[in-house]
């Protein structure tokens, strides 16, 4: 295989595990109400992939996302998950690399970092539109983040083993 | 063989006369069974009880299994009769709700003639975030639906404004989620005011009611609609009822809280109001 093949190889790999993710989520998680929030994904695919890849490719990765959400989930306002979610795959990339080591605790924070990011969002957005209600949004979002939180590991375990496939399939091959 | 008949032949002929007709006398004249007949079933007797034993055993066996295998057919068969009757009563609860649902739709026509021209829609798909409260129906352009069309249940109760179109799809914002604002008029004191969605109050199923003239005298229980000034939105769709009147943050203006009418949770159809006329 040459470089520009794994690289597809591996990119396909992550989007079908992101298919099933979002199956996952559409199909099971959207109807599982705790706390009166169901879990939410997609941060946490931005996070984790941002954690595994790095700060760059976790951005272009997390713009997809983004894009896919917007075009699939309701927003406050268009592209809201298209500028936010660059921004998450940006911070959990970076936090990833150089504050913690990259790992299943990396993921962790960063996937909570992602969450908080993106409930601050929404926040500004209200306060955008004369409506503040930082109690609320820090409520929603504080259970959100609590009931989401647990599919880090899922979720964290699957990408890893792709990116473990991929490095192995490199080096057997150098 | 042949000899000893030849020299005995007719000595037990003549022996075997006699016996018989020594047995034949003695059952005329005996009251009970010859004694030869007597002998013999009194041997053949414990045979012939374990032969029928087991005669009876072994047909008591083939009628069970019969008797299960018949069983087992029949409650195969009564176990697709009551599936099929089942489904057949769970079409007849489906068509019974959808009948009711047309005859209040039927109603609400008679009562609204500015209402023209209904769609009937079935919901696909409730809130797919946390952070908005809208419907996914399956209608869509083809059908004559466009943006900012109103959507109700049967009983003419607003559940909110189509936001998105697309061919045989549109999403509705129900009348919580912080995007909607609606003209509305309390129905008791004809007093006119906004009716708009709140973040703070969208997880509790609430909306509220702004912009109240000074002075307004709302009481619980008040009913909402909507107001139809400007003629975006038919007028007199019901919004909800007061639930509570509270002051802003600032003190200097209150809003009501309102408790929707529709609800959200339990809809599965609803009907898209495509036209209607602008009453003064």
């Amino acid at each position: 295989m040459t470089p520009r093949q794994e690289t597809i190889y591996k990119w396909g790999l992550y989007a079908l595990a992101t298919l099933l993710c979002c199956v996952l989520q559409g199909l099971v998680l959207q109807y599982v109400k705790v706390l009166s929030v169901f879990p939410f994904l997609y941060p946490i695919l931005a996070a984790v992939l941002s954690t595994l890849e790095g700060p760059l490719a976790g951005m272009i990765y997390s713009l997809a996302l983004g894009v896919v959400c917007d075009l699939t989930i309701s927003a406050p306002i268009p592209c809201f998950y298209t500028l936010i979610f660059p921004l998450a795959g940006l911070l959990a990339g970076t936090l990833a690399r150089s504050v913690l080591s990259s790992g299943f605790l990396s993921a962790l924070v960063t996937s909570a970092a992602a969450f908080l990011l993106t409930g601050a969002f929404h926040g500004l957005i209200f306060v955008f539109s004369s409506r503040p209600a930082w109690a609320e949004t820090a409520a929603v979002c504080g259970r959100e983040l609590a009931v989401s939180i647990p599919w880090v590991l899922p979720v964290y375990f699957l990408f890893r083993f792709v990116w473990r496939r991929c490095l192995d399939d490199q080096r057997t091959r150098s | 063989m042949k000899e000893f008949l030849k020299r005995y032949g007719l000595w037990v002929l003549f022996a075997t006369a006699v016996i018989a007709v020594g047995l034949a006398l003695l059952s005329v004249f005996s009251t009970t069974s010859s004694p030869l007949v007597n002998f013999a079933q009194t041997v053949t007797s414990p045979f012939r009880a374990a032969y029928t034993a087991v005669a009876d055993w072994v047909q008591d066996k083939q009628n069970y299994y019969e008797d299960t295998t018949a069983l087992k057919a029949e409650n195969e068969e009564l176990k697709q009769k009551i599936a099929q009757m089942e489904a057949e009563v769970r079409q007849a609860q489906s068509d019974s709700e959808e009948n009711e649902r047309l005859r209040n739709l039927l109603n609400l026509r008679e009562q609204r003639r500015d209402l023209s021209d209904f769609e009937a829609a079935t919901i696909t798909e409730h809130s797919t975030s946390n952070w908005t409260s809208y419907l996914t129906l399956n209608r869509g352009t083809d059908h004559g639906v466009k943006k900012k069309d109103c959507v109700i249940t049967e009983s003419g109760y607003l559940v909110g404004v189509v936001s998105d179109v697309g061919n045989n799809w549109c999403t509705v914002l129900n009348i919580i989620d912080t995007d909607t604002s609606l003209g509305a008029q309390v129905f008791r004191t004809d007093d006119i005011g906004v009716a708009e969605g709140d973040f703070a109050l969208m997880g509790k199923g609430r909306l509220r009611l702004d912009f109240l003239p000074a002075g307004a005298q709302l009481l619980n229980g008040d009913l909402v609609v909507t107001s139809g000034l400007g003629g975006y939105y038919p007028s007199g769709l019901v919004i909800g009822t007061v639930e509570e009147i509270q002051t802003d943050d600032s003190g200097a203006t209150s809003y009501a809280v309102l408790q929707p009418s529709a609800d959200f949770d339990s809809l599965s159809q609803v009907f898209i109001i495509k036209s209607f006329d602008i009453v003064d």
